[in-house]
Parts: C-alpha cells; structure tokens; sequence
C-alpha cells in the first residue's frame, strides 16, 4: 500500500476520531493503552477533530481518520462519506465498524417493525431518517484498514496506528484465537454441552473440550485470548479468522466438527444444543457486509 | 418562526455520545426554551427478548463501554436476585473493586479530558485551543498524572475483570477467578500513587473551582430531589439502600433495591419521544430527580475513607446540604474520586481478597430480578424477567442519563436564559450552556440503547401552532 509513505506531511500527523452508533468502547481502550497512548498522542500525532475532547465542530481535512461504530441513521452514512472525503487514510476501528457488532442484533426486524412494536401510533415521516438494518461503514465507504474487536485491546490499536503513522503495513493477524491461548486441547467423553456457568472451568484443559461452546478456534486472533485464558469461553468479538471469511467455508459445520471431535459427543447431538442458543456465531457479526472483500486489510 | 430564532449546537462536545441543543427564542431575541437530546438510537431491550441469561451480562455490557463494568455488575446481580443466589464474602469485595477500577477510569478521564480544558481557559478562548492536548503541550506533567490515573483503573479491570473494557470475569454466582496474591501485591502499590495524583488533582480542582465559583453558581441551579445509595449514612456503590432525599435536604424516603422499579415511573413529554424518570409519589414534574456525584453527596452525610470525608465536610460546608449548583457535579466527581482511590487502597490491603471461594453454583430458574448499583453517572438499576428456561422474556432498565434527563433540560434552559439576552449570543456563551450539559456527563450511548430514545422536537408559536419540527 504505497499511498501510505505520504501520509506524514508537516510535523503532526492531522487525525480525526469520530463515533458513529456505537458504545464508545472502542476509544475508551485507545484510552486504556497508558504510557503508550501518551507517546502515541505527545509524538506523532495531532487530533484536531473529536467531538469527545475537541471542541472543533466543522470536520477538517485530515490524515488519518479512526471510525468507531456503525451506520444506523441517515446522518451516520452522510457523516462517514464526508470523513472519507476528508481524509486520507481510514481506520475503521472495533467490530461495529468492520461488521456491524451488537447494535446488528436489531437488524432481525425491520425499522418499521421494531418502532410499531414499540409505538402503536407512531408517524414515521416525522421521525429522523433511520436506516432500514444497522452497517458496518464498508457497505459506504473504501476502508483501508479494519480492527475489528469489541473492543480491540489497547496494544493492538497502538501497534496499528504506529504502522501506520510510520508507514508500515501493521502486522495482521490470520489465524485463530486458539493459537493465543495456553490450554491444552485433550479429546475428553462428555455427555453433553454446559453454559458459560454450567460448571467450574479446569484452568489448564481448552474450553472446548470440556464441554463448553468457546468460539476460539473460529475467530481472528490478536487479542491475546484474554477471555478463554480466563475460563470464559470466546464470544467472537474479533470476528472470522482469515479462512472462515470465505463464503464457501461452512462455519457452522468445521465448528460441529470441533465440537464432536474434541468431547466425543455424536455431530447430532451437538447440533440439537446448539441450536438452543440463539446468535452463537453471530453476536457480532450479524450484519450485513457488501464491500467486505478485502481480506488483506484486517488487522 | 424563522430559522434566526433557533440556536442549534452540534455536535455538543467533549461528552460522550452525540448530543445536540436546541434553544429557542422569542421575537426579541430572549429565550422561551431549550432542549437537550441524543442524536443516536440502538434498541437492546428489544433485540435481546428471547436470548439466554448467561449470555446477557456480557452482552448488556456493549450498550456503553465507558460505564461497561458498572452495566455488567447490575446485570448479573439482577440474575442472582431472579435466581435468589447469595454469593460469598470475597465475591463481594472483588466486585466493589472491580466497581472502585470503574469509577477511577472513568472520572479520571472525565476531569482531565473533557472538564478540565473549561476550568483552565477562559470561556473567550479559541474553540480548538480548548481541550487536554493543548493543557498537556502547557504542561506535560498534568497528561502523565492523568494516563497514570486512569491506567490505574484500568489495571484493576484487567486484572480482575481479564479485559479493561467489557469484562468478563464476573458472572452469576460470583467471579470466575480469585485475586493472586502477587496481583494483589502488584495493585496495591499502584493505590498509593493513585491516592496522592487523587490529591492533587481535587486541590487543583478545587482552585480552579474557587477562581470561576462567581460565574459557575449562575449557570444554572435547578432545586430537585436527589437519589442515591447509601449504607449507614455512608457514600457506598455497590450493596445498600436507595435513599431519596427532598430538596430541603431531609430524607423523604429509604427503600430497598428491589422496590426501585415500582418507586419510579416514565413520562414522555409531547415534544420528545424520550422517557423521563420521576419519583413516581410525587408526580411530574414535582418529583424530578437527579442522581450522580452531587446526589450522592447530598443523600450521604459521610465517608468512610479519610481523605474523602473531609472533602465531603468541606463541601458541605461551602455549598450547604444539598448543594444545588449544577456545575458542583464537577466538583463532587472529585470527591468521588477520591473515596474510589482510598477504598481500592483498603480493599487491597485486606488479605482476605485473596481467597478462593469466589463462587457459588447458581440454580436457574424464572421470574423476576433487579439489580442496582451505583454507575458512575448515578443510580444503575435493570431489571429482567426470565422464563423457566433461562432465557429472557422483557426487560427494562434505568439509567442515570433517564433519570438526569429532566434536570439536564431544565438546566440547559436555565443557563441560556441567564447568558443569552435581546439576541446576543456569544460563542464563550454557548460553551458555558455546553459546560452544563458537560457537568451532567450524560452517557448518551446509554440513554439511547432503546429504540424509543430518539428526541423530537417541535418549535410551536403562542397559539399552540406546529411551526416547525426539528
């Protein structure tokens, strides 16, 4: 990506930060990176456009935008297109803006719907524009770089924004969180599956084979398996890994597969209990992606 | 009406969330009202009907991630309420840790990032000039004691949360892992640091506070009830009783967390599709009431970490009780502040922490739970309603930002109405309407987790004639 050599033109690196639908997480762990964060901020960078800490409120032309959330309202799509016009690089950072995250649960109604259902009379033409599901800012605008996590952890957020800045490629991450985590994978016989609480976990055996539904070895790594070292089973928030991102690959089936041949319950069975969980496989990802070909650019 | 006669700002900045006002004029240019709203909209209480209950604590947590611990503990003590699980001594203290790491984070973050820059330049100050970066470029020690700080928080939630943000650790039943020993060690050393940039920063505070106070007590002071929690009189977050106190300062009522939903009630205005909580015995708007730091200060008449008490006394002293100001929401943060970094210290320095019945098995089972606990904006209560397999059947929450809501209007209205006069207007004046909205820190990201949150608002003449919708 030679475009990048470039972005340095004075002193500073020009950045905006901007939020669209999101929870703010995902600049609240850009702010958890510490000593970092300060060399980030005191060295390279000039963040001249944030309605969270500038006070600036026209958007200026910049370097390097960051994106944190989704497009659910009119004003959203508008607001991102103008940023993208505005800058020369942008990250969309946190799986709300690779994906769609959380916020994409709703999409499993229409607006309409979900107002009626909510407001017998409502008027829909005096409502502000809402779009019809919830996006990620892909399905708009060309993105160069995609962090997806909810959130993505400090180190990873630094370690990208440096590269870039420095105009390096930042490292990607292709495989599974699996590869990150310290447990043991031990073919076990197991009756059947347990809940996140079901049990208490054994700390040294993976997740997986003692029966509970951890996500790991389908998603991204680079978050460091935090939660899987922990006890708790992976949810998903980095979203698929390289190979599952293909539409030919059968997520649901290779994780059956897993599954059955990790605690010896017959693929049936393991099927029938999985389907008792409504949005396993899609906590985050439920959204509708249709500029998402470019694999290379998730970080 | 003409487009001249409304004053928009936005994006209102340095708070989290989109946010927007709008002031209305009459035809001699002085206000006739203002409104303050989100500019965003989600709809978790309706998308997750139908999802597991293990699966909700961790998912509830996305609505904010600047108060995602605070979400996380409400939620799984609601469950524990709906399964009448009572969990041990150490999971107690863990959480009220994990919940002294929330409150440093975040009003760390809030003093320094988005507060401070109105304290330190004057209101006439060039707009890009006014914010932390340019405080840190003056002096650098001040961002470096503000990183620590909050890196100070966020440490104790990865330590026993296992991520900063959106933790994991705790679940039904209690926590999924105790506290080493070495972490414990490692922690404790950070609080006394912690403690001493705590120090001086409310002093700063403090100064900055008494050099504006003149201006400050003119931007808007609204009389209201006030809620907080409270165990023995005592500022407490986690476990208590819900105390309301009347704006005279006497108690008007104490109730038990799990009456907190029928204690409350929700009224839309007809120029808002947003829900405003009251006090549900008084009526609206007679029983307005606001919750976070002030609240807590006035509902509570000690501390009890040193330190805090006496700041507690001398705001008490300085303000009287209740103290009414809104921008005294700044000042109370600090105090806030301080009592977290004091009680983290204490909480460290017991070696009980460390030991490992940190869990208890849970028995799901239907019905009916809430959870409360104090979120760094105020008073966090959700309530769920489960069916006989786990999984959830409705569930409604209440925010601080809902509860604020009412006040936050009628103080917005109350600043520009002292700083906007004959159709002048100021940008130093806008920001000062701003700073009010600001000392409310009002989480939009959370208000507006239900799809009914989005704002309306009608610009009608004297006659009662729709003129314009904004």
């Amino acid at each position: 990506m030679a475009f990048l050599k470039q972005l340095r033109v004075g002193k500073f690196v020009k950045v905006n930060i901007i939020s669209l639908t999101c929870c703010a997480g995902c600049v609240s762990s850009f702010l958890n990176a510490g000593e970092a964060l300060l060399e980030v901020l005191s060295g390279d960078f000039e963040i001249v456009y944030s309605p969270t800490f500038v006070d600036l409120k026209e958007i200026p032309k910049v370097d390097l935008a960051i994106v944190e959330g989704g497009v659910r309202t009119e004003d959203d799509e508008k607001f991102v297109r103008e940023v993208r016009a505005k800058s020369r690089t942008l990250v969309a950072l946190g799986i709300c803006a690779t994906h769609g995250g959380i916020t994409s649960l709703g999409n499993i109604l229409s607006v309409k719907k979900l107002l009626e259902k909510e407001y017998g009379l409502l008027d829909l033409s005096k409502l502000p524009e809402l779009k019809d599901l919830m996006y990620p800012i892909g399905n708009f605008v060309d993105v160069d770089y995609y962090v997806p996590g909810c959130p993505p952890m400090p180190f990873l957020i630094v370690h990208t924004l440096k590269s870039i800045v420095g105009g390096r490629t930042p490292v990607r991450h292709q495989s599974v969180v699996c590869t990150e985590c310290n447990r043991k994978i031990i073919p076990a016989k197991l009756k059947r599956l347990y809940g996140v609480y079901g049990k208490e976990a054994d700390p040294e055996t993976c997740l997986v084979s003692q029966g509970f539904v951890c996500l790991g070895s389908l998603t991204r790594d680079g978050c460091g398996a935090p939660c899987p070292r922990s006890g708790f089973t992976c949810f998903g928030c980095r979203g698929p890994a390289d190979a599952l991102m293909y539409r030919s690959r059968d997520m649901y089936a290779f994780f059956v597969k897993v599954i059955s041949k990790r605690t010896s319950i017959p693929a049936e069975k393991v099927k029938e209990e999985l389907y008792r969980n409504p949005f396993i496989f899609h906590t985050f990802i439920f959204s509708k992606l249709e500029r998402f070909k470019a694999r290379e650019r998730v970080i | 009406m003409s487009d001249k006669r409304v004053i928009t700002i936005s994006p209102t900045t340095r708070i989290e969330g989109h946010g927007k006002v709008t002031i209305l004029l009459d035809e001699f240019g002085n206000v006739t009202d203002a409104h303050f709203y989100a500019t965003e909209i989600r709809g978790f209480e309706y998308f997750l009907r139908g999802m597991d209950a293990e699966r909700l604590p961790f998912i509830v947590s996305r609505i904010c991630g600047v108060c995602s611990t605070a979400h996380v503990i409400a939620s799984v003590k609601a469950i524990e309420n709906t399964y009448k699980t009572e969990i041990t001594e150490t999971a107690r203290k863990l959480r009220e840790l994990l919940l002294m790491g929330q409150i440093i984070s975040n009003h760390s973050i809030i003093f320094f990032f988005l507060t401070l820059p109105d304290f330190w330049f004057t209101p006439e100050e060039d707009p890009s000039k006014r914010n932390i970066f340019q405080i840190m470029q003056e002096k650098p020690d001040i961002g470096k004691k503000a990183i620590a700080l909050r890196s100070f928080g966020a440490h104790i939630l990865r330590i026993l949360g296992k991520r900063e943000v959106h933790i994991v650790s705790t679940i039904p039943g209690g926590l999924i892992s105790p506290l080493k020993e070495r972490e414990r060690e490692g922690l404790l050393k950070e609080a006394e640091s912690a403690c001493a940039i705590t120090k001086e920063a409310v002093a700063l505070g403090k100064e900055l506070f008494d050099r504006n106070w003149e201006d400050f007590r003119k931007a808007g002071d609204y009389k209201t009830y006030y809620m907080a929690l409270t165990k023995g009189d005592a500022l407490e977050f986690h476990n208590g009783k819900i105390r309301v106190i009347n704006p005279e300062g006497e108690n008007f009522s104490e109730l038990a967390a799990q009456d907190y939903m029928k204690y409350l009630e929700e009224k839309t205005y007809e120029w808002t599709y947003a829900k405003f909580a009251y006090l549900k015995a008084l009526g609206w708007p007679k029983g307005i009431v606001q919750v976070g730091p002030t609240a807590r200060m006035n509902v509570n008449r000690q501390i009890t970490t040193e330190v805090a008490d006496q700041e507690l006394k001398e705001f008490k002293r300085k303000f009287g009780s209740p103290a009414h100001a809104t921008l005294l929401f700044d000042y109370a943060r600090l105090i806030d502040l301080m009592y977290s970094c004091e009680r983290a210290k204490e909480l460290l320095q017991d070696g009980s922490m460390t030991r490992r019945d940190t869990r208890v098995e849970v028995k799901p089972r239907g019905g009916r739970g809430i959870g409360v606990v104090e979120a760094p904006r105020g008073t966090l209560a959700h309530e769920y309603v489960l069916t006989r397999n786990g999984q959830l059947k409705s569930m409604k929450l209440i925010i601080p930002t809902q509860v604020n809501n009412a006040a936050i209007n009628l103080n917005v209205k109350d600043a520009a109405m002292e700083f906007i006069h004959h159709g002048e207007i100021k940008p130093g004046l806008l920001n000062r309407i701003e700073m009010v909205i600001r000392a409310y820190d009002p989480c939009i990201k959370c208000a507006t987790r239900q799809t009914n949150e989005r704002l309306r608002v009608e610009i009608r003449n004297s006659k009662g004639k729709l003129l314009k919708i904004l």
